[in-house]
């Protein structure tokens, strides 16, 4: 018999219909209008140039090429300059195998290798600016010596020293939060003996969980920053996000160490195998893939975080050379694009890729999940 | 015959609560011995003092001896060796999820075996000894779940021979099998007894009476009557024990 739906449940079905749609068409909307905006910058020069650009002094050895001795195809762009002046410029649009473009030397005798799309600003001290492709060829054709001195801009505008912070941030962060986080939930599960003291810990794990990431920002700010004067740096940063990711990694773990059945301890101990033993060779290998999904969310919290690294790492746009140096991630250089620089538009592609690399985590742990239930 | 096991005064306690109660008992090497009784008497329990499994439970205490070839198992031996001499085998089969070579190497290797070929040797002997090698051997490097019950629990088996235990405790070990693969598991029981005693747990009359020698009725956590199985299935002097073989309560 067909059930007959009355007024009062079709209206909640209603409501609850419109309420889902409305929460898709949001999620919809924002993933539109973030790539919308953000993913026509998308590219290889985006992920891979620096992103303040940088101009030296470099020279060349004069070789061959089809167009000047020094190997290099040319081409016109008009560069847009801070309060919209604009200036046509000689950029570097492909580099012949004859060229030796790729061994300049900068003036501290530095390797400095020209690479596409870097703009050709002087040629032994003549400024270029304006010029034509033809002019320019011409100038380095009547040049009579075996190199030239150049001066060259490498265009910035690209993410790649953000790229290189958070993974670097990742690495670090999970490299103290991991093994802390886990040796912590293998304690609580495997050897703590239930009671107060188990209770307590949960508690207090669960209570950091809930606390938001300024508040951890604002610690970090003080003890690493400050009194241990690490400075705003990667290392100040990273252990402020160990800090954040100690209680994801313990709940988690705990949970994948107490869906570990009895049965595999006993039948392991049984077999006289000791404590260690049988952690080691049974309760974490079977545990791994939630081992595994803790840290994944891991990853993805260092990704999405902002506010308790911009008060311990800093805004630094360049990969930090110590552990000491600041340098900010994706999402952080996307918050001060857009507080400091009103850059919309760049602050969108960062937003792009950091949607990207979390859907892909997402779907990681999805796949992971997946697997431990089937055991 | 020797004793394997001599039982003297046992009392066991979960807490407050007594388990078992002035338990004495002499269990004869090579022999099988059938525990049997009605769900909560205290049989799971008796056997997992014979390994000290029960130490892994909070709050457990255990008075009087208990003599393993008559060195007490609680201060003259050590517990890892105790359960190297004494194997374990399951009411439900609990193979690791690895694969049926790791499975049973299991124990050699915790014990420090390393070496491939003393290990390959020990895999097969154990497999084949647990009479299940010929159905695996083309598997032994696949997950040991992927098998059927009663597959794993010779399984659990052969990886219990693998450490050369004198004794075997087996608690109901065919109940979550089909009565093919249980009979399996007894032919197996009564070619094993040549080498090593076997204690088993089990609520099935027929099987108690089918392969073991002898018999102890146990209720409320008291041993009620102790003999050769088939004086205990024709003639048992305890009326208690009368009523329960002949289905009268448990
Ligand atoms: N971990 C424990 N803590 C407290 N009491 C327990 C524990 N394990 C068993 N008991 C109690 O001890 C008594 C004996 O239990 P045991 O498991 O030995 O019975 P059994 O004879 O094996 O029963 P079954 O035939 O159902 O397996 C029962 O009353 C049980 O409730
Ligand atoms: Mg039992």
């Amino acid at each position: 018999m067909k059930k007959k739906i009355n007024f009062k449940e079709g209206l909640i079905y209603g409501i609850i219909g419109v309420a889902t749609l409305f929460t898709i068409g949001i999620l919809v909307f924002i993933l539109g209008f973030i790539f919308s905006k953000g993913l026509p910058h998308l590219d290889s020069h985006f992920l891979t140039s620096q992103f303040d650009s940088t101009s030296a002094y470099v020279d060349v050895k004069l070789s061959e090429g089809t167009e000047n001795p020094l190997g290099l195809i040319l081409g016109e762009m008009t560069l847009k300059e801070k309060g919209s002046i604009e200036k046509q410029v000689i950029v570097v649009k492909d580099i012949e195998k004859t060229s030796l473009a790729e061994s300049a030397v900068n003036n501290k005798g530095q390797n400095l290798a020209i690479s596409k799309n870097d703009i050709i600003n002087r040629i032994e001290g003549e400024n270029v600016e304006g010029k034509s492709v033809d002019e320019v060829n011409q100038i380095l054709n009547s040049i009579n010596a075996d190199k030239v001195t150049l001066r060259i801009t490498k265009q910035g505008g690209g993410i790649f020293p953000m790229l290189m912070t958070t993974l670097m941030m990742i690495g670090l962060a999970l490299l103290f939060s991991v093994p802390i986080g886990v040796l912590a939930a293998i304690y609580l599960v495997e050897y703590a003996k239930p009671g107060r003291f188990v209770n307590l810990v949960r508690f207090a794990t669960e209570s950091l969980a809930g606390i938001p990431s300024i508040i951890y920002g604002l610690f970090g700010m003080i003890l690493f920053v400050m009194t241990l004067n690490f400075g705003y740096s990667l290392l100040a940063g990273a252990l402020t996000l160990s800090i954040i990711l100690l209680p994801v990694i313990i709940r988690q773990t705990e949970e994948s160490l107490k869906a570990v059945p009895d049965s595999y301890r006993e039948a392991s101990f049984g077999l006289g195998a000791n404590k260690i033993y049988t952690i080691s060779r049974v309760i974490i290998p079977t545990a791994m893939p939630g081992i595994v999904v803790a840290i994944i969310l891991s990853i993805g919290r260092i990704v999405g975080e902002s506010a308790a690294l911009l008060l311990t790492a800093g805004t630094a746009a360049k990969i930090p050379s110590s552990l000491f140096e600041s340098g900010s991630t994706l999402t952080v250089k996307a918050y001060t694009l857009a507080k400091e620089e009103a850059n919309i538009e760049l602050a969108s592609a960062i937003g792009s890729v950091i949607i990207i690399i979390i859907l892909i985590l997402n779907a990681l742990s999805k796949l992971l999940s997946r697997k431990i239930t089937k055991i | 015959m020797v004793n394997k096991f001599s039982i003297k005064n046992l009392d066991m306690y979960y807490g407050d609560f007594q388990a078992l109660i002035n338990v004495n008992m002499e269990i004869l090497d090579k022999e099988i011995t059938a525990l049997i009784g009605p769900s909560g008497c205290g049989k799971s329990t008796f056997l997992r003092t014979l390994n000290r499994m029960n130490d892994l439970i909070e709050g457990v205490r255990v008075e009087g001896e208990i003599l393993l070839d008559g060195e007490n198992i609680y201060k003259d031996i050590d517990v890892t060796k105790l359960r190297t001499r004494i194997g374990m085998v399951f009411q439900k089969p609990n193979p690791f999820p690895m694969s049926v070579y790791d499975n049973v190497a299991y124990g050699p290797r915790a014990h420090g075996i390393k070496k491939k070929a003393e290990l390959d040797e020990i895999v097969e002997k154990s497999l084949r000894r647990a009479a299940i090698w010929d159905e695996v051997k083309d598997r032994i490097k696949k997950n040991a779940l992927s098998l059927s019950g009663g597959q794993q629990q010779r399984i659990c088996i052969a990886r219990a021979l693998a450490v050369d235990p004198e004794v075997l405790l087996m608690d109901e070990p065919t109940s979550a099998l089909d009565p093919i693969s249980t009979l399996k598991v007894e032919d197996l029981a009564e070619e094993l007894k040549k080498d090593i005693t076997i204690i088993i747990v089990t609520h099935n009359m027929q099987q108690a009476a089918r392969i073991s020698d002898k018999t102890a009725f146990f209720l409320n956590g008291e041993l009620i009557e102790f003999d050769e199985t088939d004086i205990i299935f024709s003639v048992p002097k305890d009326k208690r024990t009368e009523d329960y073989i002949t289905g009268r309560f448990g």
